[in-house]
């Protein structure tokens, strides 16, 4: 471990039941590092996006994310780390249907004492860097698939996360819709310095990654 | 926990919240009439003894007189000993306290029911007071008399003449009109007690039936500290005997005969079923929208909800869908109050409390007071009601929270 690392993962397992989905993983990530994860359908990539980012504790091995070893902690432990450090984005958006655009992005902070006023205004004005604030007040089910992603995504940052964990960020959208989408994901990634951790079965995609982290049968190949 | 997202969620998914909202409001709503009518009648049971300013009556039957001339006693009231007297009024939980004296005199030329009273006492015949409708009231030590309006006209009688009942003759001092209040406790020709007592106690006829003296009663009215009164009808008819009629708003309730009054337990029984249905009703719609949820949920504790978060909300929302539930119910409730409030209720009165002889007019046939049965939804009743139905809320959505805590964060990965 060094504090270059924004991820340390030293020999990761993951179980259900008698499936041993992800095995003997080693995997570290730079901090500001853009890493793609590829592999076949199954081959346990969102399990092991799921270890890393602290949704799932492992059934052996160590995560070790931002400094810190998650991997004994609690659930609630877990939920507030993820809230302080780590944004996410999602293939299906995961938007919730009953709120408006801009409550969408501020929903992480909803349990976090801030006033209304400054949380609405931090939720527009990532939706400006979006180029999505004209839709701020509707709602998820009047919105394309391009424009839900958008949101998703500002969501995913208004914690100012260090590190953005997307599972298949353009897999419900067209070719040129997830050219812009990968481009935001990009722009933030230099200019912001974020850590970006993105799985994809989209090879051209992962091209545009610093390293691709390919995964077969839940081992990760190189 | 955030206000306006818990009214969004209530908001957009209107059928689930509607369902819920509408069957607490329902079951509330029954609680809350069944609750209401019970009182009404309750309360309804207490106006024929409230309008004379009492909660318990007391009597004496006896036997029927052999010869009907002079004064006599109604086999309904025969004497009340002085010593019992005190003993009744002593009792603890009496508030109130006045005796009066009904005989019936045969004179040559005509019949008279005569009541002997206290003008200045608040409980019992001294409410007539209300009634007067010509000249002034009886007052304490003065020999005058008071004359009802229709015997008054009958007999050509006005303020300021004589009127002579078993062969004493007394100034009348009004005139007043009972003929709308209960048939208890009213008469022809009202005397001060202590002139009824005299007549009374010269009376052979009163003497052969029921030995009297002259400080001695045949009615008793009692006002009764809150709560006391079926435990002081108890004791008086201990003191009294099985000769004892003692009248209660209990007793009038019984004879209503109505659902309310056959069993104490009616109202809460079908308020606890009300309550159950309810329960069961928003139990199973939750947990219907939980189900429904879950995807949703497993998004509120990836971005970093912790389960008191996602926990608290979903109760918040629980309680505030019951709340508004609840409130609904009450308008319902307020409703059907108001449309039962037209029924009418008939309270028999039993002819014993009848001072009219059935030889008479009207003597002997059922007396009823009838009057609006008064439902309305109590400050009390509405605050248990609503109280109650947020009570709902959080029980239910803290017994499903327990579910949601099983909802993993990953779920969310899995779910389209
Ligand atoms: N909660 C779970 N319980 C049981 N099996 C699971 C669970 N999660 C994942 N698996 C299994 O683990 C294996 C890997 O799943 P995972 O979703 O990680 O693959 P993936 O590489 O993301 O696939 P895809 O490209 O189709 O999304 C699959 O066989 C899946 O059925
Ligand atoms: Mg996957």
């Amino acid at each position: 471990m060094n504090n270059h690392h924004i991820i340390s993962a030293t020999d990761l397992n993951k179980d259900f039941d008698s499936l041993q989905v992800v095995k003997g993983v080693n995997l570290d990530v730079n901090k500001g590092e853009f890493v793609a994860i590829v592999g076949k359908s199954g081959s346990g990539k969102t399990t092991l996006l799921s270890l890393l980012s602290g949704l799932e504790r492992p059934s052996s091995g160590r995560v070790i994310l931002d400094g810190r070893d998650i991997t004994d902690s609690s659930e609630n432990e877990l939920a507030l780390f993820r809230r302080d450090t780590v944004g996410f984005v999602f293939q299906s958006f995961h938007l919730i249907p009953t709120l408006s655009a801009w409550e969408n992005v501020a929903l992480p902070l909803f349990p976090v004492k801030i006033s209304a006023e400054k949380r609405r205004e931090r939720a527009l004005e990532l939706l400006r860097q979006m180029e999505m604030e004209h839709r701020a007040e509707h709602r998820p089910s009047t919105l394309s698939g391009g424009e839900k992603q958008r949101v998703a995504i500002a969501r995913a940052l208004i914690n100012n996360p260090k590190i953005v964990f997307a599972d298949e960020p353009t897999g419900n959208l067209d070719s040129a819709t997830t050219d812009a989408i990968l481009e935001i994901l990009k722009c933030l990634h230099a200019d912001n310095g974020l850590s970006l951790v993105m799985v994809t079965h989209d090879l051209d995609l992962a091209e545009s990654s610093d390293r691709i982290i390919r995964m077969q049968d839940g081992e990760v190949l190189s | 926990m955030d206000l306006h997202y818990m009214v969004k969620e209530l908001w957009y998914r209107k059928r689930r919240t509607l369902t819920a909202t509408i069957g607490l409001a329902v079951g509330m709503a029954i609680l809350i009439t069944m609750n209401a009518l019970s009182s009404a009648y309750t309360e309804a049971a207490r106006m024929p003894l409230k309008e004379i300013g009492a909660d318990i009556t007391v009597q004496r039957a006896g036997d029927v007189p052999e010869d009907l001339t002079g004064p006599v006693f109604a086999c309904s009231a025969v004497t009340i000993r002085k010593n019992e007297i005190e003993r009744i009024s002593t009792l603890p939980g009496v508030q109130g306290f006045a005796q009066a004296l009904l005989v019936w005199v045969f004179d040559a030329d005509r019949f008279a029911i005569v009541l002997g009273i206290d003008p200045s006492n608040p409980v019992g015949p001294g409410v007539l007071r209300t009634q007067l409708t010509d000249g002034r009231f009886l007052e304490k030590g003065k020999k005058q008399a008071l004359v009802e309006a229709s015997f008054a006209k009958n007999f050509n009688l006005k303020t300021g003449d004589t009127v002579t009942v078993a062969g004493r003759t007394y100034p009348v001092a009004g005139i007043v009109d009972a003929s709308r209040a209960t048939k208890i406790a009213v008469a022809h020709i009202y005397l001060p007690m202590e002139e009824v007592q005299k007549m009374a106690a010269a009376s052979k006829q009163v003497q052969a039936v029921s030995p009297f003296d002259k400080d001695d009663a045949n009615i008793l009215f009692i006002k009764a500290a809150p709560g006391q009164i079926d435990a002081l009808a108890h004791s008086i008819k201990d003191i009294m005997g099985d000769k004892a009629s003692v009248a209660t708003p209990a007793s009038f309730l019984k004879r209503l005969g109505s659902l309310f009054a056959l069993s104490d337990n009616f109202s809460l029984v079908t308020s606890l079923i009300a309550v159950v249905v309810t329960l069961l009703i928003v139990l199973k719609t939750m947990a219907a929208n939980l189900t429904e949820r879950t995807g949703e949920i497993g998004i509120l504790k990836a971005v970093g909800w912790s389960n008191g978060n996602v926990v608290s909300q979903l109760v918040g929302e629980s309680i505030l869908q019951c709340f508004i539930g609840g409130i609904l119910g009450l308008l319902f409730a307020i409703l059907a109050a108001s449309a039962l409030g037209f029924m009418q209720v008939s309270i028999p009165i039993p002819w014993e409390m009848s001072p009219t002889p059935h030889f008479l007019p009207g003597g002997g046939d059922p007396a009823f007071k009838t009057l609006r049965l008064p439902v309305h939804v109590s400050w009390k009743l509405a605050g248990v009601a609503i109280l109650l139905s947020s009570l709902i809320g959080a029980v239910i959505g803290g017994f499903l929270s327990r579910r949601i805590a099983r909802i993993k964060p990953s779920e969310v990965l899995r779910y389209e």
